[in-house]
């Protein structure tokens, strides 16, 4: 094995060693720092379950066309052959009116109610699918249809979604903008206690360097010490995120099924956890790696003190 | 072996320890470094161990110009020269054997070798049975031999000590200097700085006499 392999290994395992030694303080600083990147952890998968409600709505746009009361076979015909002409429509598919009432015994407890009814309060109706457009387009093709003659209504909530798509848009903005300020704490956390414990450490790191340590060997146990409180504080980070994302899954199950199909709660893949935890990992060495040049430049053995 | 060439030392604050000092120390060699305190000994040492740089003039150890070396390369040398400092500099968290270790773990030895090492130094020096003790529970004399341990367990060609008989009643001062004197005997080119004329002379080495940073005299 050779001596810089040997180096590296002895730094690595030292590093843990050190947080051993203080266990009480290392998981303190550990929780603090994985609270920190939890946050926006959080706020990325909070993110990405409302983005995927978007994105499964507004990629097909629908307007549901309903016919006025009396409408006739004749006017129906008309309506189908103007809404197949239209640009913007995709698909148009007919639901009559004796079929909407089936529809609505079967998938509602209303059938006892609806059973009491003389006559079918329902219209005859189209489901249409629009190609994906610009909101106003879609807008436009709205009030297109709805002067149709025999047309009597047309609802078609596509603001929503693109309204959401906006929110989502600024969400991950402003969590990129969290999550740029939150990794600089994490370095600066780091960088921190690492300088404390260069500072701690003052008289070893000059006996060191007046018998033959250079720079970067009083620096290596303290980027590793970095990167070793970094793992950890990441690991914990997407231990805390789990718990999290667990405890609130349960509750969104429930809530789901009545409200929004199309929402899955989402949590963080394997990959994107090992991320996490190796970004964290790399912040903290940078900010180890910052704390340590730093007290260095103060006291290098043949630049000054005589 | 090490080569002063027209060396001189100002510090920060325009103090002047060193002046056109141009002498040299032959391998193999043991010289004294003489002189009234503020003479300039320990700045002469210093510059000779790549401590620290000179201001002015060259200074040539093992046929490398420490001026033209860079940071770490001056830091590498260091580990080929065993300096014995005057304050000691033993680190009081940890026993004698951790503190005779150091120089090896900076270089990355395996754990067995270093353990070979320290041993043999601290058997050098007399101190095998105290290995374990921290340096508080130690004598002044102790430390001193820790200290010297600690600077030929590298195995240094070069051995540098900064008044190393400094705080030490005459007896054990002269076991310190007889111990020096057996490393010179086995080829280690010692340098050693010191105010005890009687040593130098009990030693009957070379010396290099010092007075207000310039060279007084380099007879024996």
């Amino acid at each position: 094995m050779s001596a810089w392999l040997r180096l590296h290994l002895h730094a690595f395992a030292e590093s843990f060693r050190r947080l051993g030694t203080q266990p009480g303080a290392a998981a303190m600083s550990t929780l603090v720092l994985a609270l920190a990147v939890s946050l926006p952890v959080l706020a990325a998968i909070a993110l990405k379950s409302l983005g995927s409600v978007a994105a499964g709505v507004s990629t097909e746009p629908q307007l549901t066309v309903f016919l006025k009361p009396g409408a006739s076979d004749d006017d129906v015909r008309r309506v189908e052959a103007s809404l197949r002409a239209d640009p913007a429509a995709r698909e148009a598919r007919f639901v009559s009116r004796t079929q909407a009432l089936e529809e609505l015994k079967a998938k509602t407890h209303l059938a006892d109610l609806l059973a009491a009814l003389e006559s079918n309060p329902l219209p005859h109706a189209f489901a249409v699918r629009l190609r994906a457009a610009e909101p106003t387009a879609l807008a436009a093709a709205r009030d297109r249809i709805a002067r149709l003659p025999a047309v009597d209504q047309v609802a078609g909530d596509f603001e929503w979604t693109e309204r959401l798509r906006r929110w989502v848009r600024f969400g991950e903005r402003a969590l990129a903008v969290f999550s740029a300020l939150l990794a600089l704490t994490v370095a600066f956390i780091v960088g921190h206690l690492i300088r404390l414990q260069v500072v701690s450490q003052k008289e070893e790191i000059e006996v060191s360097q007046l018998i033959g340590a250079t720079a970067a060997d009083v620096r290596r146990p303290f980027l590793y010490r970095g990167f070793a409180q970094g793992l950890l504080a990441g690991v914990g980070a997407a231990a805390l995120s789990a718990l999290a994302v667990y405890w609130l899954e349960s509750e969104l199950r429930a809530l789901t099924p009545s409200y929004a199909s199309e929402f899955k709660p989402y949590f963080l893949t394997l990959p994107e956890m090992a991320l996490v935890v190796a970004l964290v990992s790399a912040l903290a060495t940078a900010g180890a790696w910052w704390a340590v040049h730093r007290e260095l430049r103060k006291f290098s053995p043949s630049k000054g003190n005589p | 072996m090490i080569q002063f060439s027209g060396v001189a030392k100002r510090y920060p604050g325009g103090r002047e320890a060193l002046r056109a000092i141009t002498t040299v120390v032959e391998a193999g060699e043991m010289v004294a470094v003489t002189g009234h305190s503020g003479a300039g000994k320990s700045t002469l040492l210093r510059l000779a161990a790549g401590i620290e740089r000179a201001s002015n003039g060259s200074v040539v150890v093992q046929g490398q110009n420490l001026g033209a070396l860079g940071e770490s390369a001056l830091a590498v040398l260091r580990r080929r020269i065993g300096f014995v400092f005057q304050d000691h500099k033993l680190l009081f968290d940890r026993n004698a054997f951790d503190n005779v270790a150091l120089p090896l773990r900076i270089a990355g030895m395996p754990r067995d070798e270093v353990g070979r090492r320290v041993r043999a130094a601290l058997d050098k020096v007399g101190l095998l049975d105290r290995e374990k003790a921290m340096p508080v529970a130690l004598s002044g004399g102790e430390q001193q031999r820790v200290c010297i341990a600690r600077a030929i367990v590298n195995r240094p060609a070069i051995l540098i000590a900064d008044e190393p008989t400094g705080n030490l009643d005459a007896d054990y001062a002269r076991s310190i200097l007889e111990l020096f004197q057996s490393f010179n005997r086995v080829g280690v080119t010692v340098l050693l700085s010191t105010h005890d004329e009687a040593g130098v002379v009990w030693l009957g080495c070379r010396r290099i006499a010092l007075a207000n940073g310039t060279l007084a005299a380099a007879a024996a």
